[in-house]
């Protein structure tokens, strides 16, 4: 939806596409309002890459937004948009730059080499069962040598993302069962069985920075900090908070502000040394003592980055809307401004609203939506697909979001006011086809509010 | 107990069905086959390896894909109207009158007379491993289930979970849902055949092949 609206911001023409199970979905119903019955088109699937291209040469697109999925990370899929006969402008970071920062490990290994900290761990995919235990059972004497209580070893899927194919193990025994397990569901979701090997690391923030690069090596710019610790048990994230930190507000054990200016430095090195050329994420941990490690490089623009555009300024002035920004870099514009241009202003709070039930392990809730409002407020803005003013079935085949909510303060204390405000006033309901009643995570958002940024 | 018979007849009372053909995926439609009343063969051969009457072409991307009859029958309609333009995926292109084999009899029949294990919601389902490579290899009455075994996964909302089977004792019989594709809550997945019922399945298959008459 935002793409649609950022288009239409620049007065771009576009088409958008849809599966069957997405027809009533609010991006649907948006291009059909921006742009008319022409604008849309029914699709297989959006994971067939024919689809997408054929779309395009159907409606005479010249550049394609692969949106917040697996193809905005796909490099073969962006080479193959760039390199076909009929060309087209990909909006997103050139492929060969997917390539090597969309892959953990190549980026483990680049980031090493300018000496940016990183994660202990495999440094690339494990196919190989024996050498993969090997590894871990490595990590578990590692972690007794520094005293770590329950030393914990993780085992993801190579090719994942969004917190799927993570697991955990509590001693070697354990290894063989889940790094089997890992491997089949890498296999099934991701068509690749590389699975990689790290140490879990306790108590951490997750940090996020916000990264622009244009199109004609100009110094990388960055948008901030995020926060993005308020998590599930599937480690997907439920709450963002822009800035990462906040020092002047929160007492820390650790020099924060230099915590977050070192990541932002550490991430502008990086995205230099790659030729990063579109908008980017680069994604921290920060262990309890104020370690930052990199975790990886997210290549697409990322569904939150409207928390980080909310709280900045461009001189001066607010409105800062980053996939327009991605798409004017794209199609070969320079910003216009340097990082000197961009300051920050107050907190932004991101709400993730989704159907699920945080008291059992955040299960997906699929059914229909009945009502669903909120009290519009000048601080607010709320991105969904959902329908208010009729009924909406959830589609099974994705994850059961509902709408994100950004909301702004001029501090810590005002936004997290406002946050619970937006919550309180929140119509929400609907049922399932056993007649079982919505399940949603508003009262995890509600609690997980009060200690936002305390770490 | 069944009444096989009464089934049987039920059946034959209605034994067509209408089959739509829609474009799988987008692309620009060329008809090759456009008089409705004519005679179609879905694909043949043990494997299935001889392809159905070809219907249409759908290109996209520079590849032209055949989309072919996938059951034996008759052209009811010809949606003509879809010639030589991009259509959507589900377009529909084509309706067969489809007059029910044997095999798809015995299948409908046995739908009512096997135990059915019915998916709890809308997911997408695979058999456990284990079960999984069995029924690969030897086919599904490979396979024996009991109460409380872990059968199934379910894949719904990029998130897995492991269902097992409820119900008596017995093989598969029936698979009812492929890999990778969503089935809905309430559908069967498979039918087991307990060990008691076992005469009655080769009942129902013996009076279909002597009574049922295939038509072309």
């Amino acid at each position: 939806m935002r793409i649609v609206q950022a288009c239409v911001k620049l007065g771009l023409d576009f088409v958008c596409v849809h599966t069957a199970a997405d027809a009533h979905s609010g991006h649907v119903r948006l291009a059909r309002e921006q742009g008319g019955p022409g604008s849309l088109y029914r699709i297989s699937s959006y994971q067939d890459a024919n689809e997408l291209l054929a779309v395009a040469d159907d409606a005479g697109a010249t550049a394609l937004h692969p949106g917040y999925g697996f193809f905005a990370e796909d490099f073969r899929f962006a080479r193959r948009v760039t390199e076909r006969t009929r060309a087209l402008t990909w909006i997103g970071p050139s492929w060969r730059v997917i390539r090597d920062l969309g892959d953990k490990i190549n980026t483990k290994r680049l980031a090493r080499g300018l000496g940016v900290p990183t994660v202990p761990g495999s440094d690339r995919p494990l196919y190989d069962e024996p050498e993969a235990e090997e590894i871990a059972a490595n990590l578990f004497s590692f972690q007794r040598e520094q005293d770590v209580a329950r030393p914990v070893v993780l085992l993801k899927a190579s090719a994942g993302g969004g917190g799927m194919g993570i697991e955990e193990i509590h001693d070697i025994d354990s290894f063989r069962m889940t790094y089997r397990r890992i491997r089949n569901y890498a296999k099934r979701q991701f068509g690749d069985e590389g699975v990689l090997v790290e140490q879990r690391i306790f108590d951490f923030n997750h940090l996020e920075v916000q990264i622009l690069c244009d199109r004609h090596g100009g110094e990388p710019l960055h948008f901030g900090t995020r926060n993005c610790s308020v998590q599930s048990t599937g480690r997907q994230k439920r709450i963002e908070v822009a800035p990462g930190f906040v020092p002047a507000e929160l007492r820390y054990s650790f020099d924060a502000a230099a915590v977050l200016e070192a990541v932002k430095d550490h991430s502008l090195a990086i995205a230099r040394e790659a030729g990063y050329d579109s908008v980017g994420t680069w994604e921290w941990i920060v262990t309890p003592r104020g370690e930052p490690f990199l975790m990886e490089v997210n290549t697409r623009i990322q569904v939150e980055n409207g928390v980080s555009a909310v709280i900045s300024r461009i001189g001066g002035k607010g409105g800062v809307d980053l996939i327009a920004e991605q798409i004017r870099c794209a199609l070969g514009e320079r910003p216009g401004y340097t990082q000197k241009d961009i300051t920050f202003e107050g907190v932004g709070i991101e709400y993730r609203l989704i159907a699920e039930d945080p008291d059992n392990k955040f299960t997906p809730w699929a059914g229909r939506i009945d009502s669903f409002s909120w009290e519009s407020a000048p601080w607010l803005s709320v991105h969904t697909q959902v329908p208010t003013d009729e009924p909406y079935q959830i589609p099974t085949d994705f994850d059961p979001n509902l709408a994100l909510a950004i909301i702004w303060g001029k501090d810590l204390a005002e936004a997290k006011a406002r946050g619970l405000e937006f919550l309180d006033k929140l119509v929400l309901g609907g049922t399932d086809s056993t007649g079982v009643e919505l399940k949603s995570n508003v009262e995890f958002l509600r609690h997980k509010t009060e200690n936002l940024l305390v770490f | 107990m069944k009444d096989v018979k009464a089934l049987l007849e039920e059946m034959k009372s209605a034994p067509y069905k209408l089959v739509e053909v829609a474009a799988p995926h987008t692309g620009v439609v060329e008809h090759v086959l456009t008089e409705p009343g004519t005679k179609v063969t879905g694909p043949q051969g043990s494997w299935g390896e001889r392809p159905g009457t070809l219907l249409a072409h759908l290109e996209r991307e520079r590849n032209k894909k055949a989309i072919r009859a996938p059951m034996r029958g008759e052209v009811e309609k010809v949606f003509t109207e879809h010639a030589g333009r991009f259509v959507e995926a589900g377009t529909v292109l084509y309706t067969l009158r489809h007059y029910l084999t044997k095999d798809e009899v015995i299948q409908e029949i046995l739908k009512k007379t096997l135990y059915l294990f019915h998916a709890r919601e809308q997911a997408k389902y695979y058999f456990f491993p284990e079960a999984d490579t069995k029924i690969k290899a030897y086919g599904p009455q490979s396979v024996r289930v009991r109460d409380g075994q872990d059968l199934f996964i379910v894949s719904r909302m990029k998130r897995e979970s492991v269902l097992p089977y409820s119900g008596p004792e017995g093989m598969i019989y029936a698979v009812y849902f492929k890999d990778n594709h969503s089935v809905e809550a309430g559908q069967p997945l498979i039918g087991v055949c307990p060990p008691d019922q076992l005469p009655l399945i080769q009942d129902v298959v013996n009076r279909v092949k002597s009574e049922w008459e295939e038509r072309g």
